[in-house]
């Protein structure tokens, strides 16, 4: 038996994938690489939170524990540093914490949480990949049905989010301020994700990145 | 005539020379020509044949509407059949040909033998080929060929397609005159805006038009209008594209052609991309067809389309003949003489139905010399392969009897002009019926079903002021409704010189001396050989609606869905029968508008795209062992692990032996897992289940069977108590998504007073399950921190401990009857895990199994698969599973009520029960019929059927699973399983509990 112990991110073996096999060097001018850069930020902690959006005393004891208050609005996301929260339905938020322990995190919220509701780490399940570059809007046109260019701009800590279809797969995509698009994923499809992004980003170019 | 010849290149108009190929032979083009204006100015008069009567056909149209020039474009994988040429923009080394001229469009073989023609009177299909049935085959293939439908490509399709999901506030359909207004006023107040055309560039009858509007000429004018919609960063210019659906809810399908203008070489661009709109407004700018007139022998190479003429002339510097003679029943296709006129080609005649043409544009035609022959018909071309003579005659008023003497003209082109019909196709998509106008003699949209308007000469306005205006309010409308500007056109009328026009002719059918049925035929509908008497044959046949006859005359049927013939054939049809047109009414438009490839439908949901492929954490290394795959819902599992030179047999052998003799593994990760918290969470699942969770400790767990309302199982799994309100559910693999629907729908909409949460966890982990007499053994080597006796972890307990340093949970849970450890673990940990215990089971000679392997060892147990012994027809009882249910609760339970209608308490209900064949080694198919009764005669009595059956290893003989009618007190009964194959096989009923029926193994 190996001491070591290995972990594997969702798209461990798609790092470093590249397709320009379509796309015409006239494309780049020497600007950029790739039109579409996927990276990966693997191995986040990632926890479903559901509880009462109407209960004033659950949504302040969420926003003390985590420092960011729990975003309302159906369709935002409030985000701090590397702690985002995510709605994702009227009782039901995603909190992503960018190379947090899920374990600590679910145990604060534990403790300062009361009542009816649920948290659940879904680390092992899903992932969070970043697209970015000139082709990103349009190969998002082509994979969902979602009218993303009706949301306005993302600021730092907040923006606009919404689970949705993304090819015959699913996946919660939001904005940053950047102009990038964030897409949280499920682990299962993220091969057929992955193949996905690279074929339908193949004419503009397009590689996956480690974060 | 048809020698090589570019002479009819307007010296005017050069360009870039391409060369291309048609039926093999070379020629030029030069650089803006279609496929079908670079075989015309080559003197190609003939492009192919006919459907029927193989008559030589020539190029009629300019776009859509092209009847005749139906070609296949290149060779191999890439081939595209049935393609207009008036669609095929010419690029360098384009290779075309006929896709009907079988042997040779300018051989005769087919024409002088008459063809099909004989054959095939209208209603063929129904009169003839029918009958024998079997030999629909031969016929078809028979008619494919002769009837030159196009060859379909027999390779793989190579190049790549894809779609784009867009939104907008105002789709234009169309950038003619009217269609780039409506869009300039839609873009000035801010609407995103998407502006469609199906030609290469913008501009429509503009494109071909001598026109000035505001005082320029009409190139500059759009020039200029297109660069400024360019500058709008919110509108979305999308030439090529073709909208070809119109769907409810305001959704639109666009083709647009990417790189076919750039050749067959583009395998690795996207070739065709479908645009899938959906628009707050759409503006339907989609312009006219021209009518073409029907008289004897009218589809003679070099009877044309007025507006086609003016169009190879004026657009592509082409001039398709020398002496032209006009017919026309209006005033606007004396353009085409005046256009005509000017290249200093010989106008023989303009021939006009109606007795006193008096319009302006008469006037100007005749200040130029031109003979105008008022109060006549063109009653009859002749020719052979290229028109040679027309014959005109005196007609009445009414256009309906030829009233003197016939005269000949000597010419080789005739244009013709019946009036415009407006294209009202995609407002027909919508469920509009088109509605009869006798002002405009065509047919205009219908009341709109949907957020849409027409504008221009699709809405039956043809002159080209009225569609300027009519597009900028159209324009401006359509964005006010989607919540832009004040619905106010913004910029200026703008300035038009134009004929003023008189009333045309309604002309429909043009007499000859010889009645319709003894004229030569006068051709409606090209492509398929329609004819005005094959119409009227079919009224006297009985037909009277216009859907039957259509169906029964093939009229409209071909690749151009009768875009030019339907109108004609339609009066003539309401003559037939003595009626008005509008009552005759017209048959539906249903996408696609124009032929659209499979290739842009499927765009990437292609090959290994075709459909999600999920993957378990270990997938790479099953893939590394050599595993043959099952699918299961759209996961990839491990079938089988085959060892060089083992069958799928050996191999599941193998494995069943290593579990029930050592140790074997299984990625169950699959399984659907949810996580359920809240107070009601017991009471919750108590309802859903069978059977009661409301004393499930934490650390245990329980099977239990899930029914829909009807009684009938539906899901099955283990439930743990992990804490107070906090469990996990497994559900079946392909069952995952279904159950936790079903969850919500009951919480949400029947309980919603039980405070209950539900979270799909089953990426989140990742299950190894350890199996086998020496299961503990191995789990020793990797676990220290949890007591692993049969004392502190018993059968359907759980608990949390350390597992080759990774935090985990493990179940004692086998659906293999042997001890068994699921050992859980976040997915990440995965791979991790799968070889710790790999290598820790390496002494006992661990041996990974799949869902094969997974499947006998279950059935040797008679653990039923829900959806593979059950069919939605089964009962808990009837799967003798009556323990499951809980007798004592105090709420009900989904699907109770029903397990107590009578028919569930039927005696000789489909019962699962064990069969054992006579001979030890004969496996019974999966689906064979159970009868009691070998010798009976068919039809012999089903009593039931095999639902699951194997050849078991570790027993030596095969043993199946089925459902027998009354089959729980039938033990020890011999059945027989007639096969396909004339063999019947005897088996006894036995216990569906075929291995360790106490029980013992796992409880070790």
């Amino acid at each position: 038996m190996s001491n070591s112990i290995k972990l594997e991110s969702p798209l461990q073996y798609f790092h470093g994938s590249i397709n320009k096999s379509s796309a015409p060097d006239s494309l780049f001018n020497g600007q950029i690489d790739c039109g579409l850069v996927i990276k990966e930020a693997p191995l986040s902690a990632h926890l479903n939170l559901r509880g009462d959006a109407d209960d004033s005393s659950f949504c302040s004891a969420v926003a003390a524990a985590l420092n960011l208050s729990l975003p309302l609005v159906p369709g935002t996301f409030q985000r701090d540093g590397n702690t985002s929260i995510y709605w994702l339905g009227p009782s039901e938020w995603l909190v992503v914490d960018v190379g947090g322990d899920a374990a600590a995190i679910e145990a604060t919220l534990r403790k300062s949480l009361k009542g009816h509701i649920s948290i659940v780490d879904v680390s092992g399940g899903q992932t969070c990949i970043n697209l970015r570059g000139v082709a990103a809007e349009t190969v998002l046109k082509k994979s969902s049905i979602y009218d993303f260019e009706d949301w306005d701009a993302a600021k730092a800590t907040s923006g606009r989010v919404v689970q949705t279809t993304f090819a015959k797969a699913s996946a919660v995509v939001s904005n940053r301020s950047d102009g990038s698009y964030d897409l949280v994923i499920r682990r299962s499809f993220a091969d057929y994700v992955a193949q996905w992004l690279l074929d339908a980003g193949g004419e503009f170019g397009c590689r996956i990145e480690k974060g | 005539m048809s020698q090589f010849r570019s002479i009819n290149r307007l010296p005017t108009h050069t360009g870039a020379a391409i060369d291309f190929t048609f039926n093999g032979k070379a020629y030029q083009g030069i650089a803006g020509d279609t496929l079908a204006s670079a075989l015309l100015a080559n003197g190609v008069d003939v492009v192919g044949r006919s459907f029927k009567y193989a008559r030589p056909r020539g190029i009629f149209g300019h776009g859509a509407e092209e009847p005749n020039g139906i070609i296949q474009l290149g060779s191999g994988a890439g081939t595209i059949p049935n393609l207009k040429a008036t669609q095929v923009e010419l690029y360098q080394g384009l290779e075309a040909s006929s896709v009907n001229g079988w042997p040779s469009v300018n051989v005769d073989v087919m024409g002088i033998v008459g063809a099909l023609g004989r054959l095939m009177p209208p209603g063929f299909y129904y009169k003839t080929f029918m009958y024998p049935k079997k030999l629909w085959m031969t016929y078809e293939h028979f008619i494919r060929k002769a009837a030159g439908l196009g060859a379909t490509p027999v390779e793989a399709d190579p190049d790549s397609y894809d779609r784009l999901n867009q939104h907008c506030d105002v789709l234009v359909v169309g950038a003619g005159p009217a269609g780039l207004l409506a869009a300039r006023e839609a873009a000035r107040t801010g609407a995103r805006v998407i502006i469609a055309d199906e030609q290469s560039e913008f501009g429509g009858s503009l494109l071909a038009s001598k026109q000035s509007i505001d005082g320029i000429k009409a190139a500059h004018w759009l020039a200029s209008l297109v660069a400024e919609l360019k500058a709008y960063s919110n509108v979305q210019l999308l030439p090529r594209s073709t909208v070809f659906g119109y769907y409810d809810h305001n959704f639109l399908t666009v083709l647009e052609r990417r790189t076919d203008h750039l050749g067959l070489t583009s395998a690795h661009q996207v070739r065709q991309r479908v645009h899938r709109v959906r628009a707050a407004q759409v503006v339907l700018a989609t312009g006219a067809f021209e009518r073409p007139l029907v008289f004897a022998h009218n589809d003679i190479p070099g009877v044309m389309l007025a507006s086609s003429v003016s169009t190879y002339v004026n657009r592509y510097g082409v001039a398709p003949g020398n002496k032209l003679v006009l017919f026309t029943t209006n005033d606007n296709a004396y353009q085409t003489a005046l256009d005509w006129h000017q290249t200093g080609r010989d106008v023989v005649a303009v021939i006009d139905s109606r007795s006193n043409p008096s319009g302006d544009i008469v006037a100007a035609i005749k200040a130029q010399g031109i003979d105008v022959i008022a109060g006549h018909g063109l009653i009859e071309a002749q020719g052979n392969k290229r028109v040679k003579r027309a014959l005109i005659a005196p007609i009445n008023a009414a256009g309906t009897e030829v009233t003197g003497a016939v005269r000949t003209l000597n010419c080789d082109l005739i244009a013709c002009s019946g009036g415009w019909s407006p294209a009202v196709h995609l407002s027909s998509h919508t469920g509009a019926k088109p509605v009869w106008d006798e002002s405009i003699v065509g047919f205009r949209p219908g009341e709109s079903k949907q957020q849409e308007r027409s504008a221009g000469a699709c809405r039956g306005t043809f002159d080209l002021a009225g569609c300027l205006a009519e597009g900028a309010n159209a324009g401006a409308e359509a964005a006010k409704l989607s919540g832009y500007g004040e619905g106010n056109t913004q910029f200026p009328v703008c300035a038009v010189e134009e004929y003023k026009e008189q009333p045309q002719q309604a002309l429909f059918l043009v007499p000859h001396t010889k009645s319709t049925s003894r004229a030569p035929s006068q051709f409606v509908d090209f492509q398929l050989d329609v004819s005005a008497s094959a119409i009227e044959l079919a009224v006297r046949e009985g037909f009277e609606s216009v859907e039957h006859v259509k169906r029964y005359t093939a009229l409209g049927f071909g690749t151009d869905q009768g875009k030019l013939g339907n109108i004609n054939g339609m009066a003539i049809l309401a003559n037939a029968l003595d009626q008005s047109i509008a009552e005759t009414g017209t048959t539906i438009f249903r996408p696609s508008y124009t032929p659209t490839t499979f290739g842009a439908i499927a765009g990437r949901d292609v090959n290994n795209l075709f459909d999600p492929e999920r993957y378990t954490a270990m997938h790479r290394w099953h893939l590394d062992q050599g595993a043959e795959f099952e699918n299961v819902g759209q996961w990839k599992r491990p079938w089988y692990f085959p060892q060089s030179g083992e069958s799928m047999q050996d191999a599941v052998n193998r494995e069943g032996l290593a579990v029930r003799n050592s140790v074997g593994i299984l990625d169950a990760t699959t399984l659907g897992k949810i996580d359920i918290q809240g107070p009601d969470a017991a009471e919750f699942i108590t309802r859903m289940y069978t059977n009661s969770y409301l004393k499930l400790a934490p650390g245990k767990c329980r099977y239990g069977v899930m029914l829909k309302e009807d009684g009938m199982i539906f899901d099955d799994g283990v439930c743990a108590c992990l804490g107070e309100n906090h469990y996990l559910m497994f559900t079946t693999t392909g069952g995952a998504a279904g159950v936790l629907a079903w969850l919500e729908l009951w919480q949400q909409t029947e309980w919603p007073e039980l405070k209950v949460y539900f979270t799909s966890v089953t990426d989140h982990w990742t299950t190894a399950t350890v199996t086998g007499p020496n299961a503990r053994k191995v789990m020793a080597k990797v676990c220290s921190d949890i007591d692993l006796s049969n004392e502190a972890f018993s059968f359907m307990d759980w608990r949390d401990g350390t597992v080759a340093g990774i935090v985990a949970r493990i179940f004692r849970i086998s659906f293999t009857g042997e001890l068994s450890y699921e050992v859980n673990v976040p997915a990440h940990y995965g791979r991790h895990i799968w070889e710790a215990l790999i290598a820790a089971g390496e002494e006992f000679n661990i041996t990974p199994y799949g869902t094969e392997t997974m499947h006998v060892l279950r059935a040797e147990k008679g653990f039923i698969i829900v959806g593979q012994d059950t069919d939605g027809s089964m009962t808990p009882a009837d799967m003798n599973m009556d323990w499951v249910v809980g007798k004592k609760k105090t709420f009900s339970f989904i699907g109770k009520r029903s397990l107590q209608r009578s028919d569930m308490l039927r005696e000789n209900r489909k019962q699962l029960v064990g069969l054992k064949t006579l001979q030890a080694k004969d496996v019974l198919p999966e689906g064979a019929q159970v009868v009691f009764d070998a010798k009976q005669t068919i039809p012999m009595s089903m009593q039931g059927h095999v639902t699951s059956s194997y050849y078991s290893s570790s027993l030596g003989h095969s043993i199946a699973l089925a459902v027998v009618k009354g089959g729980h007190s039938r033990l020890g009964q011999i059945v027989h399983c007639p096969l396909a194959d004339g063999r019947t096989i005897a088996a006894e009923i036995v216990s569906s509990v075929f291995y360790d029926p106490k029980g013992e193994r796992h409880h070790v």
